[in-house]
């Protein structure tokens, strides 16, 4: 397991480092063979480690014990503070030695929820690579690109697998940073540079919350490893990790509860906010579409906003241990997942519908996770890879589409283009069916598992309630908005815009492949997984989540008559009916919804995206320009002005003294003499 | 006469001596007899060091005077070989020539007259350069009266 973690690691990262130095002279237009192999062979690798967490887990269950399953791989020490002075009593009762000595060692882990992660995110890495060879081509940054993208796919598969919060934050920093660069990719357009920096710095609102949670983790609980120590002498735990089996098999004693523990929680969450793009913070993901569509692939599906979900996942015992703070994720999820879906309804970008359908979808993971315990995660992480497939087969089929249209994705523009992109539509079909979650395809299966859950979470609170009403609601917005992208794309009367030069084509094989690839996982996937709940007992054996193995699976299979996939069935189905009606029907019948909704006022204030934008901007962005207009007066005015008097203070005595220098000698001469009689008086007095 | 009697004659020439060469160096403006006003001070000083070694009846004064005059002399080639070179840039002994290191945007105290430096290149007597063989026109060497 330990050469594997680190051979799927170390690999992305050599084909980064490689790229960058024999890129721009040596590879050139081969600049994507080192990315593809290495991102090859991290999946095969991935897959490996699967297997072989699989066949562990399998042969622990065969004597009878609850499978549990970690792998720490220490590989150095980065930081080591020894401690000076101070009492070797432990200081508080949740703390550890590790309060006496700060210590950050680079840690691997290898568990359930990792490996499930390691695929998902090689495999949608590995498909997006390939894409972009194609999508790519003639690029003249083309080494850049896949520089950037090893390194991207480098920091999620290290962020997936530390086991460390400093290490976290490190490699959720690098993923940022690494997304800044690709949006930023075209950085000669001024829209993409701009979005560049958005996506930068809404994220580093987030971050800011997570580095104090990450401090209050640390001056709360004394470490920042999420697995215990343990003494390689005695074989005692030294020191008790935050997510170690050794706090969590009693959590009443070894966590934290109370208000301290909401308030970490929050914390962390709002840096899953940033990243995950949910509500407050879900700005920078729309305009993220700026940069090259692979990218956006890769940001939506496989290295960037699952980030945040896994991030909350890993820590759920710590969310569990904290209530409000699970409540306050699925508010804020189900905000951000109706809103995304209402703003979707009216936007006329084929991406930006889709960025938009990829908040919504992020926001039900988060749903997942707000009923907690290993069943929230678990139908969280199935929808995160279901979601990661189904999204990166949009995204590069709507790549497909701009290739095709010369990099037009405006809906009103294009249209009818099924015949002329016949790989690109069915493929992207099936996307679209498994995003509004019909029934074989896989996102039916992950996001009827969180409706179910939250409806059953219904029968105790009444707030779950009004969550799944409003959840359902969403599923049937999900299917309207997918499917009026769709049918506008590709059917009704053909449009081609005047870019394309009447040179509409199929894309290349490169390209179809992957889409086809994505297209038979975005199928197969929700079968295999779903039903089975395969996901659910194999994350059993993730250390911080079989302590809720116990009691989350026995409520999952109760439940007499399940409405929950023939409710959101039927509102799929009617939703993509009034999809196609909107926008193949005639004008009359989508006509006087249209102007009600107008009358409302919901029309404009989905067009405008709730206006967000314009109030950020307002709040934030307009009073920063006046306090930087003013401080700028007050640099130029004052401060300008305090070293102006300081430079013009020596030139005032010099042109009062200028007048001695007059070089006349004996004047000298004088001075001299002069002097030395003040010297002879100093000596006599 | 007593030795302080002796002593405050000494330094009573002494002291006039550097008072005269002072006033002298102040008030004139020849480069040469700004030079011959340094050349009185030093003697002043002498003088009094020749009386003060009288008093203590010490020969330590008698070495420094020797000192002095060695010092003198040395300082007399030197200061008049300068005084040679700035007479030549400058054209005359007026140490009111030498204005240059006055600042720019004062007036000077002599009008100076560049053109005419420019106009008449000065033709003073020149010494061969030191270390160098002198160079003797061919003319010169060829004109052998005698054959």
């Amino acid at each position: 397991m330990a050469f594997l973690i680190i051979l799927i690691a170390a690999m992305p990262l050599g084909a980064a480092i490689l790229t960058a130095i024999l890129g721009p002279r040596l590879l050139r237009e081969y600049s994507h063979v080192l990315a593809v192999t290495s991102t090859t062979i991290s999946f095969i690798a991935s897959l490996a480690l699967l297997f072989v967490v699989g066949q562990t887990l399998a042969r622990s269950a065969s004597q009878g014990e609850q499978p549990v399953l970690e792998r720490v791989i220490q590989l150095w020490t980065w930081a080591e503070i020894a401690p000076t002075g101070g009492s070797p009593q432990i200081p508080v009762a949740h703390g550890t030695v590790d309060f006496l000595r700060f210590q950050v060692p680079i840690v691997l882990r290898v568990d359930p929820l990792t490996a499930l992660m390691l695929v998902t995110v090689t495999a949608v890495s590995l498909l997006v690579i390939v894409y972009s060879i194609g999508y790519m081509h003639d690029d003249p940054g083309y080494w850049r690109f896949f520089t950037y993208v090893s390194l991207f796919v480098f920091s999620m598969i290290m962020l997936v697998s530390v086991s460390n919060f400093l290490l976290l934050y490190v490699f959720w920093e690098a993923v940022g940073l690494c997304s800044y660069l690709l949006i930023g990719f075209w950085y000669r357009k001024p829209a993409a540079a701009a979005a560049g920096k958005k996506a930068f710095l809404v994220n580093r609102v987030g971050d800011f919350g997570f580095a104090l949670g990450i401090f209050l983790i640390w001056s709360v609980y004394g470490t920042l490893n999420f697995h215990d120590t343990i003494d390689p002498q005695t074989g005692e735990v030294y020191s008790a990790g935050v997510l170690g089996m050794a706090r969590l098999v009693h959590p009443e004693q070894g966590l934290l509860h109370g208000g301290v523990a909401t308030a970490i929680c929050l914390l962390l969450f709002a840096g899953a906010c940033g990243k995950s793009a949910q509500f407050p913070l879900h700005v920078w993901l729309p305009d993220a579409m700026e940069g090259p569509t692979p990218v956006s692939a890769l940001i939506h599906a496989a290295t960037m906003v699952t980030a945040g979900v896994y991030m909350v996942a890993r820590c759920m015992p710590l969310f569990q241990a904290a209530p409000h703070a699970l409540t306050v994720v699925g508010i804020i999820a189900i905000i951000t997942a109706t809103m995304a879906a209402i703003i979707a309804l009216t936007q006329t970008d084929l991406k930006r519908i889709l960025a938009y359908s990829t908040i919504s979808q992020l926001a039900y993971m988060f749903l997942g996770l707000s009923v907690g315990g290993l069943v929230g995660v678990a139908v969280a992480m199935f929808h995160l890879v279901t979601h990661a497939f189904f999204k990166a087969l949009l995204f590069l089929g709507a790549g497909s589409v701009m290739h095709a249209t010369g990099g037009v994705i405006d809906l009103n523009e294009i249209g009818g283009l099924r015949r002329r992109l016949p790989w690109t539509h069915l493929t992207f079909l099936v996307g679209s069916l498994a995003l509004a979650g019909l029934c074989p395809f896989a996102g039916f299966f992950s996001k009827d598992e969180i409706l179910h859950i939250v409806y059953q979470k219904a029968s105790v609170s009444t707030l779950y309630l009004v969550l799944f009403v409003a959840a359902a609601g969403t599923a049937a917005l999900t299917a309207v908005y997918t499917f009026r992208a769709y049918f506008r794309t590709f059917f009704g009367e053909e449009r081609v815009p005047p870019e394309a030069a009447g040179r509409v084509h199929e894309s290349p094989p490169v390209m179809i492949v992957p889409l086809v690839i994505l297209a038979i996982a975005s199928t197969v996937l929700g079968i295999v997984l779903g039903p089975t709940k395969v996901v659910e007992h194999f994350l059993a054996a993730t250390p911080s989540l079989a302590a809720f193995a116990n009691h989350g699976t026995s409520e999952h299979v109760t439940g007499s008559v399940n409405l929950v996939p023939w409710l959101s069935t039927v509102l799929t189905v009617c939703g993509i009916a009034w999809a196609a009606l909107l926008v193949l029907g005639p004008a009359t019948v989508a006509q006087p919804v249209v102007l009600l909704c107008r009358l409302l006022g919901l029309y404009p204030l989905s067009l405008h995206k709730f206006f967000v934008d314009e109030l950020y901007s307002f709040l934030v962005v307009r009073p920063l320009t006046w306090l930087a207009g003013f401080a700028g007066w007050i640099d130029r005015y004052f401060i300008d002005f305090l070293v102006d008097a300081i430079g013009f203070l020596p030139k005032l005595v010099g042109s009062l003294l200028r007048s001695s220098h007059n070089g006349w000698i004996p004047w000298y001469g004088l001075g001299i003499v002069l002097g030395v009689l003040v010297l002879l008086a100093a000596m006599l007095f | 006469m007593d030795r302080t009697a002796l002593l405050v004659h000494y330094l009573t020439v002494g002291t006039c001596l550097l008072g005269l060469g002072v006033v002298g160096f102040l008030s004139r403006r020849n480069l040469i007899v700004m030079f011959l006003s340094v050349e009185l001070m030093l003697q002043g000083v002498i003088i009094s060091f020749a009386g003060w070694d009288r008093y203590h009846g010490q020969s330590a004064g008698q070495v420094f005077i020797l000192f002095i005059v060695a010092i003198a002399a040395a300082e007399a080639a030197i200061a008049l070989a300068l005084v040679l070179n700035l007479v030549r840039v400058r054209q005359g002994l007026d140490v009111l020539r030498l204005q240059r290191l006055r600042e720019d945007i004062l007036p000077p105290s002599i009008p100076v007259d560049e053109d005419r430096r420019e106009a008449e290149p000065p033709s003073w007597p020149k010494l061969p350069r030191v270390g160098q063989p002198p160079s003797i026109p061919s003319e010169v060497l060829e004109y052998r009266p005698g054959v």
